[in-house]
Order: C-alpha cells, then structure tokens, then sequence
C-alpha cells in the first residue's frame, strides 16, 4: 500500500469494501487489459461482479430506461479508457450512448458553434472552456441532481476520495456546481536518466539548477529541454504558468486584475525564454505539447516539462524509445520561494439545452463513481480519485515513480492561481496574449519585460470589456 | 401570367431559394452581426453598436498587421505559383510520351485533402525529426528552423501554398495553350523568332485571358487561406503570420466575439471586391475584344 499522502484523504471506501476490491483486483491480475467488442476483457468476463458494485448505490439506475444519449469529447485518454466501458453504463442503466469524439482542435471550433445555435446534443460534453461555458449558459448547474435521492447517492459516491484540488475546480464564484472533474494533471519534469548518468548529473534543486542542467546536457543530436511555445492560447501559456506561479507571479491576480507586469511574472518568463533559447531544440518556437512529447520519447531531447499524463505515453514501449529510462520529477523551486507546478482537471458538464439531462447526469455521475475510475485508471487514466491512484493496476501501467511525481506536483500546486486565469470568462483572449509572448521571448524579437508589457496592454483591455 | 412566364418562374425559383438561403441570407446576417456587440459569452447584452466595431477594428494594431501578412502572402503566393504554373503548362505543351503520367502527377497536389497534406508537412518541417531538415543533413548544410523566424514561416507557408496549388495555374495554363492558334506562333518562328521571343511576344500574351481569370480565382482563395497557417504556424511566430482570416477565426471561435469577427469578415469581403474590380477593369478582361 502506497504511503505517501494524498491530495485528500486517501482510500475512502463507504461502498462494500470486499465487494470493490474483488472487482478490482479483477483487473489488478489481468494486467495489460485488451479490448473486445468495446468492453475490457476482464470486464466482460466479470460485468455481473462489477455491476454489484454499482448496485449498491441507492440510486434509480432504470430511471431513464430507453433514452439515448450523445457524448461528446475530443481525442483524449479520457475517452480512450471510458468509452470502452460504456457498454456496462448501458447494462446497468438501459440508456443508450451514442459517442460523438473530434479532435481536440475540432471539437473546441465546433462546440462553441453546436451550442451557441441552441443544440441538444451533445448531452454530455467534455469542457474546454468553463468560463465562457458558463458565462454563455451552456451548461447545466449540477447541484438539483445532487439533492435528488433518486439520482444521488452521496455515500456510494464518496466525494472525500476525489482530491481536494478537482472538487475546487466543481465549484463556480457563484457557488453552483458546472461540471465533475475527470482527469488530475500536474505539470511534471521527466528527465532521460541515461542521459543524465552519463554525465553524472541528477535532478534539479532549483530552477537555476534546472537551466545549468539543460544546458550542460544539450549536445549536436540532443536537444537539453524542450517545452511548448506555439504562439497559441491552448499550447505555451499552460506549461509557462508553472515558472511564473513558482516566482510569484499569476496571469490574472486572485482580485481579477492582469498580474502580466509583476516583476515576479516577468521573472519566470524570462526563465522559461532563457531555458528554450539556450538549451532547446531547433524549431522549439512551433512546438505544441505533441512535439515535446514526441522528441522526447524519441530521444531527441532531454528533459521535458509537461502534463504527467505523458507518463503513460513515455511508458509505452510500442512508442516510446525511453521507456524505463524516464526519471519523473517535481518541478523545481525558485529562490526562496516554493515551486508552484500548473494543474488541470478536465471536466464533464451537461448541455443546459439536453432533453435528456436524468440520463446525462446519470451518465456523469457512472463515469466519475469510484468503480468506473478505478476500471479507467487499470489502462492508465489519471482519475481525480484518491482510491484509482492507489491500485496496484494503475501504477503498474502509469509507472509507479511517475505517479509520486505528479502527486507531490499535484499537491504543490495553487489551483486558485489556475482558476483566476483558465476559469475566466476572458480566458481565451488572456491566454492568447500570453502565448504570443512566450513565443515572442523564445525566438528573441522580445525581452521578457517587453513581451509581458505588451501582453499586459492586451489583456487589460479585455479584462474591462 | 402566361404559360411560359410561370415555366421561367418554376425553373428560375430552385436557384433563387439555393441563393438566398445559402448566400444572400447569411451574408445579410453576417452584416447585421457586424452592426452589433453580439458575444456568445454575453449572450444576454445583444445590442445595435451601429460601427463601432468597425471603428475598432480599424484602430486595432494588429488589423493592420494582419492584413500586411494577408496582402504579402497573397501577392507572393500569385506570384510564384503564376510563374511555376506558366512554365510546368509550357513545359507540358510540347508532347511527348511522359506529359501524360506527369500532367497527372503534378494535378495531384489538388486532390489530396488540404489538412491531411498540411498535417504530413508539419511532420515533414519538424526540425529535429522532419525529413527536411535530415535532406539537408545528408548534403552537408545546417538544419533549418522552418517555422521558427517571421522569414522562414512565410517561406515554409509559400512552400506549402505553392505544391498545393500551382497546378491550379498550371491547368487552367494548360487549357489556353491547347486553345491557342498556332498559326502566328509558328509563322514567328519561321521568320526567325526564338522560342523565348515567341514565348513573350506571342505565346504570354494570347494566355492573358486565361490568366487573368486564375490570377482572382487564386487571389481570392490565397487571401482567405486558413487551414494552412492555422495548422503550420498558428499564426506566429508571434503574429507573424495571424492573417485576417485567423484573426477572424480567433475573434469568433476562441473569443466568441461574433459581432466583432462579422466586422472583419466583412472588411475581408470588401477589400476581396475591390481588389479584384480594380484588377479586372485594368486588365480589361470584361471588354469585347472589339472594343479592345
């Protein structure tokens, strides 16, 4: 059993204990899980075991029998582990669900479009936006479900088992719940370990560290770090956040006003430039996450700093040239002050305008109960939930080390200094300004103080319109 | 109303409602945007702004550096591919066994899905693992940042821009010199032109026409490219190359400030209109031949 502390209190099990642990010990012995017909193999095999679990609610799960609902998501893991399973949604509850999934740049385009024109569907939507979802009236408050006894059942679903920092991001400035955390991502440093033993090097204590180290490791073929500095709003300004947050700076302070022209701001971006410039890779101005990842796990660089979902990519031996040879860390702190790595939970919220909205948030609150997680987390999935992260089948296939790694950097970081930024009605014309000047100080036309200056400008304009 | 009257009426109303619907509405729509605050993250505040935005707009520093990215990408995306696509045509005119197979070959580009083509070129432009930059390796020359300076993205654009649609050019090149009279041409020759000076003295001229007509079509396609830069540059590095088409997408799909994106489609569209009267009243193309 894992000791480390845990974001909220660690393994809650108010459901029948023995019952959720055969289940899953189900997967645990299986291993690798493989897919037939839509639903894991162990699944298949054990569907009648793993309903008891969901039995056990105090829920009307036939409620809504015969309706159909849509699902609507982009290409994410997510997706990959819960779509699989809906099969077992459909056995339990005798609703029909009907998966619309679009590439991530697809979907952010089209959604916008679908819902703005006051479509139905889809019922049940992965959330890009919450902001402007919310602003817009796109979404669905959650807390009439919850106080429904037909459709909730708060000790089955064991709320304390989801970690603190996803069931901060449910609640919106107007108290009112929008959306159930899906994912727990937090910006993690992976290191090539050969290559840092074969200068005798190790992890960085500080960011000056980390920068002395990229450098001292750049060579002809490889490249010292890598990390994204597209000029776009859903590329740079996420990874950059944690350099600005660990030197005290914040792209929307927490009293809404632009925190773009604090010298502590200035100060991890100017950082986060240096490290590309001197110890990136050729090109680094048009890298996304994909091409971090990629030259990462092709050898080609490094160091990374990203989401720790990449760990289950840099894991995978099909893909991954550095699988094994990964060192996950926490992000580094500056001087004197502690490192704050970015967050992210992806959430799930129900379309205001579904006709079927029993039958989604049965669907919301089946993919999010610890069973379904704990399914999703055995092929790799980083859940909100405490219970998911502790199984021995998650670790295996996320990596065990990697999985400390995200949660020390999980517990490090400061989600209210997230959500002042993402969770902003503005956030995408923030986070644009932002991105621009990223890309701007990584190919040199700008300073950190002049791009941070201008992005200011930008930001403060939109912060008052 | 006679007979023939309600026949004309009854074949004339399917495209009449087809051009309503699907041109003449949204772009009466699109004005009526244009005129207003309308923000899908406000939804609530609609109200007449009468051309505020407008006025905005124009006073916007990056609409200004948007549109010098649209006008250079345009005239050098015209440019090079007019050239390319003249000389593949002319090169293609003179008959042999292969002009079929490569006629074929060079049409392809056109073919092919434009994300899809676009997608293999980000892999292909990729500086540490794009095959691009291992051409150059082999032959000695340093790598190359494609996409990483103002100059190298807008080359990389064209680039692309250009494989895509040069063939273009190319056919509808291709199409005048098989209608051509080779009459003069050969008489020129005979009285001892070269092929140069009956190439520009005789042969350019008379594809004028044809020209013409694939010079607006492709300035207008170039001026609203999207795809292309949306998925190579994103519109940097920087804003370097955030055209106003981009900038519109940004505005209306990121933003959800359709009212203000309705006012750059609309200076997009007028801009488009005037260019391309001002181009083919000086090059006369819509003057009888007689009049000429």
């Amino acid at each position: 059993m894992n000791k480390m502390k845990m974001p909220t209190g660690g393994l809650h099990l108010t459901v029948d204990r023995r019952s959720f642990l055969r289940a899953t010990s189900i997967l645990a012995a299986g291993g690798a899980i493989t897919l037939r017909s839509g639903l894991p193999v162990h699944a298949q095999e054990n569907s009648a075991e793993l309903l008891k679990l969901y039995a056990d609610a105090k829920v009307d799960w036939q409620k809504n029998k015969g309706q159909t609902i849509v699902l609507g998501g982009l290409e994410h893991p997510w997706m990959n582990a819960v779509v699989p399973l809906i099969p077992l949604f459909t056995q339990l509850t005798g609703i029909e669900v009907k998966v619309d999934k679009q590439s991530e740049t697809e979907f952010s385009a089209s959604m916008p479009v679908k819902l703005g024109g006051g479509s139905a569907t889809p019922d049940v939507f992965m959330i890009w936006a919450l902001g402007q979802a919310i602003s817009a009236k796109w979404l669905q408050p959650l807390d009439a479900f919850r106080n429904d006894a037909s459709l909730f059942d708060a000790a089955w679903y064991d709320e304390p088992d989801i970690f603190s920092s996803a069931r901060s991001f449910e609640k919106w400035s107007d108290g009112a719940s929008y959306g159930l955390a899906i994912t727990a991502e937090a910006q993690t440093l992976f290191m090539n370990k050969s290559m840092l033993d074969a200068k005798g090097l190790s992890a960085p204590a500080s960011m000056d560290d980390l920068l002395k180290l990229a450098v001292a490791l750049k060579s002809e073929e490889v490249a010292g770090i890598a990390m994204r500095a597209k000029p776009t709003g859903d590329a740079a300004p996420w990874t950059l956040a944690g350099f600005v947050f660990s030197y005290g700076g914040a792209y929307v302070t927490k009293d809404g006003k632009s925190g773009l022209a604090m010298p502590e701001s200035i100060a991890g971006l100017d950082m986060y430039g240096k490290l590309l410039r001197e110890a990136g890779p050729v090109g680094i101005a048009s890298y996304h996450w994909m091409e971090c990842l990629n030259d990462f796990m092709q050898g080609a660089v490094a160091i990374g700093c990203d989401s720790s979902n990449f760990a289950t990519d840099i894991e995978d031996k099909s893909k991954s040239t550095v699988a094994g040879n990964t060192l996950f860390g926490v992000l580094p702190a500056s001087e004197g002050k502690p490192a704050k790595p970015n967050m992210w939970h992806w959430m799930a919220g129900i379309n205001a305008k579904s006709a079927n909205k029993d039958a989604a948030w049965l669907f919301l609150m089946w993919a999010t109960s610890k069973p379904t997680s704990t399914l999703a987390a055995a092929v790799g999935l980083a859940t909100p939930r405490g219970s998911a992260w502790q199984t021995s089948a998650f670790r295996d296939r996320f990596g065990a080390q990697a999985a400390d790694a995200a949660l020390k950097n999980l517990q490090a970081a400061d989600g209210d200094l997230f959500k002042a930024a993402w969770f902003h009605p503005k956030a995408p014309e923030i986070l644009d300004a932002v991105g621009i000047a990223v890309n701007e100080v990584v190919t040199g036309s700008k300073d950190a103080t002049k791009a941070f200056g201008d992005a200011d400008g930008k930001v403060r304009q939109a912060l008052e319109m | 109303m006679d007979a023939r009257t309600r026949f004309i009426i009854l074949m004339l109303t399917p495209a009449t409602v087809l051009l309503l619907g699907l041109t003449i509405f949204p772009f009466i729509a699109s004005v009526a945007m244009s005129l207003s605050n309308y923000s899908m993250v406000t939804p609530d505040s609609l109200a007449f702004a009468g051309l505020q935005n407008y006025f905005k707009l124009l006073q916007a520093e990056e609409f200004w550096t948007a549109l010098r990215a649209t006008a250079l990408f345009t005239v050098l995306a015209v440019a090079i591919q007019l050239a390319l696509g003249v000389a593949i045509a002319t090169f293609l005119h003179h008959e042999t066994r292969a002009v079929p197979l490569l006629r074929a070959i060079y049409l392809l580009p056109m073919a092919i899905t434009p994300v899809a083509a676009v997608f293999t070129f980000r892999m292909m432009l990729n500086p540490s693992l794009g095959v691009f930059n291992y051409l150059l390796k082999l032959v000695g020359l340093p790598p190359q940042d494609w996409l990483g300076t103002p100059a190298m993205a807008m080359t990389s654009l064209l680039i692309v821009d250009t494989w895509q649609w040069a063939p273009f050019i190319l056919l509808i090149a291709a199409g005048g010199l098989a209608a051509m009279d080779e009459e003069p041409l050969q008489a020129a020759r005979m009285d001892g032109a070269t092929e140069a000076q009956v190439f520009f003295h005789h042969t350019l001229p008379a594809l004028l026409p044809y020209l013409g007509v694939a010079i607006v079509f492709r300035a207008i396609d170039a001026f609203k490219t999207f795809d292309i830069i949306f998925v190579l540059t994103g519109g940097g590095p920087g804003v370097a190359t955030r055209t106003l088409n981009l900038l519109a997408y940004k505005h209306g799909i990121e933003f959800l400030s359709m009212g203000y994106a309705a006012a750059i489609a609309i200076v997009m569209l007028a801009i488009t209109i005037i260019a391309a009267q001002v181009f083919l009243r000086r090059m006369r193309m819509f003057v009888p031949r007689a009049a000429l």
